[in-house]
């Protein structure tokens, strides 16, 4: 098969799943394991408010059963991103890029914070208008080609999908990839959330790099 | 500037749903311009539906315990696809029995029909999909206890 991925190096049944693993998949699921590694073996960063004009420092820390929930969704996130990058099923990557959603939804709510939990809310409602293109995008594959696997989609000579339909499937991993926006704006880098924040960054980075090889390629 | 209009306009989170709706609108228009889509008669995962099954719609066909033909993408990935068809525990079977609508309550009772192509062809969907929920429901339950 040709692929914009370079060559096939191994394949990875799961009946009727085929997960393929070429060099530039292989690329971004040592990446999301990396970083996956990283969260596992990183502590919460404790934030320092400083009060001007008097002498005060306040340090906050993040309770223990916060720690856990935040760590274990990262942790959740970097498996769905690595799933999400070796799959090579249109719906199995659907479903690996909500959970990447889902789990970038629980590591920004989880932040006990009037501010970020606005923030999340409002990512809540995108990432979950988000499925709707991105699931329908997968149903149209479906209907349009007949088969939902990338191996058989990719053999074909010209692209069979339409168009809009690929217009749909990147909307849709838009709608589920916009964490970093969120997490930005609700200055959660350098707050509490850190350093666990970063895989909201990370997944939302490899989802949208992988959907652009998934649209390259069937 | 019209750049740093823009980066104002989206440096507020309240502003982001409004521009992902305009991005949907636009992306809907374009869908519903490039209509009718062809639609492929040589379907992966065919649908036929027997009003008189009470397993409705997840019937696969064949008799109990013998492979039933299923039609899917590699053969050779799902040696035994087709075996469990038709197996019922004896609450299920005794709803088959008396009702047409077990296919709908696929969730509902344990034991019931296993759908082929769910189950033993696309098991990792089933997977993902649970894990899904469970995390949906760990994050719920996450906001709901952090409030005492």
């Amino acid at each position: 098969m040709s692929s914009v991925g370079g060559a096939t190096l191994a394949h990875l049944p799961f009946g009727d799943i085929v997960i393929y693993i070429t060099p530039f998949t292989l690329t971004l699921f040592l990446l999301a394991l990396v970083f996956t590694i990283l969260v596992i073996a990183s502590r919460p960063e404790r934030q320092l408010d400083i009060t001007f004009g008097a002498d005060r420092i306040i340090t906050k820390e993040t309770g223990l059963t916060e720690m856990r929930f935040r760590r274990f969704m990262a942790i959740a996130c970097g498996l769905a991103s690595m799933g999400a990058m070796l799959t090579g099923d249109v719906f199995d990557f659907a479903l690996f890029t909500s959970l990447v959603g889902i789990t970038n939804v629980g590591i920004v709510a989880a932040v006990k914070s009037r501010h970020v939990q606005n923030a999340a809310f409002q990512y809540g409602l995108v990432a979950m208008a988000g499925t709707v293109p991105l699931f329908g995008a997968a149903a149209m594959v479906a209907a349009t080609t007949g088969t939902l696997s990338m191996l058989e989609l990719a053999k074909e000579a010209t692209s069979v999908v339409p168009f809009a339909v690929k217009a749909f499937l990147v909307l849709g991993v838009m709608g589920e990839g916009m964490a970093p926006f969120y997490a930005a704006k609700a200055e959660m880098f350098r707050a509490p959330g850190a350093p666990y924040v970063i895989m909201c960054s990370l997944s939302s980075l490899l989802i949208f790099l992988r959907v652009i090889e998934v649209v390259l390629t069937v | 500037m019209i750049i740093s209009r823009i980066s104002r306009f989206i440096s507020n989170f309240d502003n982001l749903l409004a521009l992902f709706a305009g991005a949907c609108v636009v992306i809907a228009v374009l869908l519903i311009l490039s209509l009718p889509l062809p639609y492929a008669e040589n379907q992966l995962y065919p649908k036929s539906l027997n009003a008189g099954s009470p397993l409705n719609p997840y019937d696969r066909g064949g008799p109990p315990f013998t492979q039933a033909d299923i039609v899917v993408q590699y053969p050779e990935n799902s040696p035994y696809a087709g075996y469990v068809t038709a197996y019922l525990t004896p609450l299920s079977g005794f709803m088959a029995a008396h009702t047409l609508y077990l296919g709908t309550t696929i969730v509902a009772h344990p034991g019931g029909i296993l759908d082929e192509i769910l189950y033993n062809t696309r098991g990792l969907d089933t997977v993902v999909e649970s894990t899904i929920l469970f995390i949906a429901f760990g994050i719920a339950a996450f906001l709901f206890r952090k409030g005492s």
